[in-house]
């Protein structure tokens, strides 16, 4: 009797194998059921994957009360009475809608090509939630073909599995876990005023230091003064800086999107290696803008990007002051430190979770 | 009436003892005088006992419980022994033990009632499928991971499509034999379903010892919707999800770490050839 195949521990080869076969029957089968015109979703070592979770996808805070009030069991009953009541949409919608009207670009340009963005529900909601989640995706004709409802278990591993390049949360704690796992994450929060933003093109932006370069250059603003910080910029400037969280997600993001580092630094001191770091990488940047110190939250008004990511709170607040959805990534030096001054590790956390 | 008889008798699940223990690990340097060397089965069988032993503390009375039966082919006196001997040292709870031929193996299972077959051989789980015996298969757990769980995956697929969607597989590469296998399946899933159902409604939604989970490897969300609902209906609530859309499943099941999968011999259906 042959062992089965998939469960070898050792035997990666034989599942792989197995693999190919029933991704074949999968198509086979999937290709009879379709009664839309929806295309079939790429398979995940192919796509960038961004796994959402269902609070940031949809407006679920009144149903989170209910969660923190009265318990599960009344949660879920609760959510079972609006089963057919579809969600407000959350604030990582209108970047899940921008990332579909790229995909559809990018199925017009390169109709053969599995490079395209495949958004993935990941979410610690119970799976009785699922059909009140699903009739919404479907009430707004969102492509989300693949969730995971982990009735409470954390996510962690299922982003693994996935291959996830960017998880977006409201939990601060889970988005702290995946970047620690080595995947890119940020915690978003509840924007109330949002300013309109373009339906055919993605625009995305992204702070420069401890988000897409490594904290090495923070550390010595933080610990040493700008002073230090200039002089040690212009002594390393052709030594490319170390890779951030967000690094990699980046990398594989190319055409009907445009990309904007909105950075702090200033272009006359600092701003040559910032360059020939992204240089070094290969990587395109649609616009570097550098602000020299100058608050990010207008000139974000004026990019309206989908998502802008910053490490530091500050810049986060001051974005969604002037209507920017802002997602913050938990990484490096920044977190020990509040506008300018440094602060316990205990209380950065409250400091994290004030907005929800 | 069939709910009442369901209710009174034991839910009988029968393992195979080569799941049970791992007898390719048995070579000439082995101690005889030791127990045989522990199988897949074990950490299943110890999950088993958590979830009776929390059904015993809700109701002494309680007679919806699980009985597991050990059934062996073929072999020797002193092997028989073994088993037995083995059984005891690592404290399972076995209720009887089968030994018969290799061709008897369905009728052994059909006049013990047998709610379900679990077996990590593919082939023996579709066979049985295919003569109307409950049987899913036993996912392979990594004995250090004890959970105090029982987790039950059903097949998203199965459940989820229709029976007249199920009929139209033919005209996909599906042949007469597999498409009967999957309806048998879920007739023989409904039942089992039914009985884990009354099971999980002793206990709450939280700290309950069966989880319940659909997987859905390549329906759309609009077939696990269904899924969810149909087991709803009858009386089964899933604590989760999962929608793979045609993403590879092992990684998956790595994380989820299942005990049964219900896939209703759909893993055995790999021979279909791509239509274009």
């Amino acid at each position: 009797m042959s062992k089965p195949e998939g469960t070898e521990r050792g035997g990666q080869s034989n599942s792989d194998n197995s693999e190919e076969k029933y991704w074949v029957a999968a198509k086979t089968l999937s290709d009879n059921a379709r009664t839309t015109m929806k295309p079939r979703p790429p398979k995940p070592s192919n796509a960038v994957t961004i796994a959402v979770s269902s609070r940031t996808l949809f407006n679920m805070v009144k149903e989170r009360k209910v969660f923190e009030e009265e318990g599960l069991e009344k949660y879920v009953a609760h959510q079972l009475e609006l089963e057919d009541q579809p969600f407000t949409p959350g604030v990582s919608f209108p970047f899940v809608k921008a990332l579909m009207n790229v995909n559809a670009r990018l199925r017009e340009l390169y109709p053969d090509s599995e490079e395209l963005f495949d958004i993935v529900l990941m979410t610690n909601n119970h799976a009785q939630v699922g059909v009140r989640l699903i009739n919404s995706i479907n009430y707004y004709d969102l492509t989300i073909e693949r969730f995971c409802m982990t009735g409470g278990e954390s996510p962690i591993g299922y982003l693994k599995a996935y291959m996830t390049n960017l998880y977006l949360s409201k939990d601060s704690m889970k988005v702290q876990e995946a970047i620690e796992e080595g995947i890119a994450a940020a915690t978003m929060f509840t924007c109330d005023s949002e300013n309109e933003l373009s339906d055919t093109q993605l625009r995305v932006a992204f702070d420069g230091d401890a988000v897409l370069f490594s904290d090495e250059s923070e550390i010595i603003v933080k610990e040493h003064g700008l002073d230090t910080f200039f002089r040690h910029e212009k002594e390393f400037e052709n030594k490319p800086l170390a890779q951030g969280p967000l690094k990699s997600k980046n990398q594989r993001i190319n055409r009907p999107i445009r990309t904007y580092l909105v950075t702090a630094r200033s272009a006359a001191s600092a701003g040559a290696r910032v360059l020939k770091t992204l240089r070094s990488w290969g990587l395109e940047v649609d616009e570097a803008l550098f602000l020299a110190g100058a608050p990010k939250g207008p000139l974000l008004q004026k990019i309206r990007p989908h998502i802008f990511f910053d490490d530091q709170m500050f810049h986060i607040e001051g974005a969604q002051e002037l209507g920017t959805i802002a997602a913050h990534v938990p990484y490096g030096i920044g977190q020990k430190y509040h506008k300018g001054k440094r602060i316990d590790t205990n209380t950065n956390n409250e400091i994290k979770m004030s907005k929800k | 009436m069939e709910d009442e008889k369901n209710r009174t008798g034991p839910l009988m699940i029968a393992l195979q003892y080569n799941d049970l223990f791992d007898l390719d690990s048995i070579s000439a340097s082995t101690n005889t005088e030791d127990a045989l060397p522990k199988g897949r089965a074990v950490a299943f069988v110890k999950a088993v006992q958590t979830v009776n032993e929390r059904l015993v503390e809700q109701n002494k009375s309680e007679s919806l419980l699980f009985e597991v039966i050990l059934i062996a082919k073929e072999c020797s006196e002193e092997i028989k022994m073994k088993i037995v001997e083995s059984v005891k040292y690592y404290g399972l709870e076995i209720g009887k033990f089968f030994f018969f031929k290799k061709e008897e193996l369905i009728n052994t299972l059909q006049s013990n009632k047998v709610k379900l077959f679990l077996s990590t051989d593919r082939d023996d789980v579709c066979e049985a499928l295919h003569t109307g015996i409950p049987a899913a298969l036993l996912y392979e757990q990594s004995d250090d991971h004890v959970l105090s769980q029982l987790k039950v995956i059903f097949s998203g697929d199965v459940i989820g499509f229709s029976e007249d969607s199920l009929d139209s597989l033919s005209d996909f590469g599906f042949s007469e034999t597999q498409i009967e296998t999957l309806k048998a399946a879920k007739i023989c899933m409904k039942e089992f379903a039914v009985l884990i159902g009354q099971m999980k409604r002793r206990f709450g939604q939280e700290n309950s010892p069966l989880c319940i989970c659909v997987l859905t490897a390549w329906g759309s969300t609009n077939v696990c919707v269904s899924a969810l609902k149909t087991l709803r209906e009858w009386g089964l609530d899933v604590d989760e999800a999962f929608c793979l859309a045609g993403a590879p499943c092992s990684p998956i099941l790595a994380v989820i770490k299942p005990h049964i999968i219900w896939d209703g011999g759909l893993h055995n259906m790999r021979d279909l050839s791509a239509h274009s």
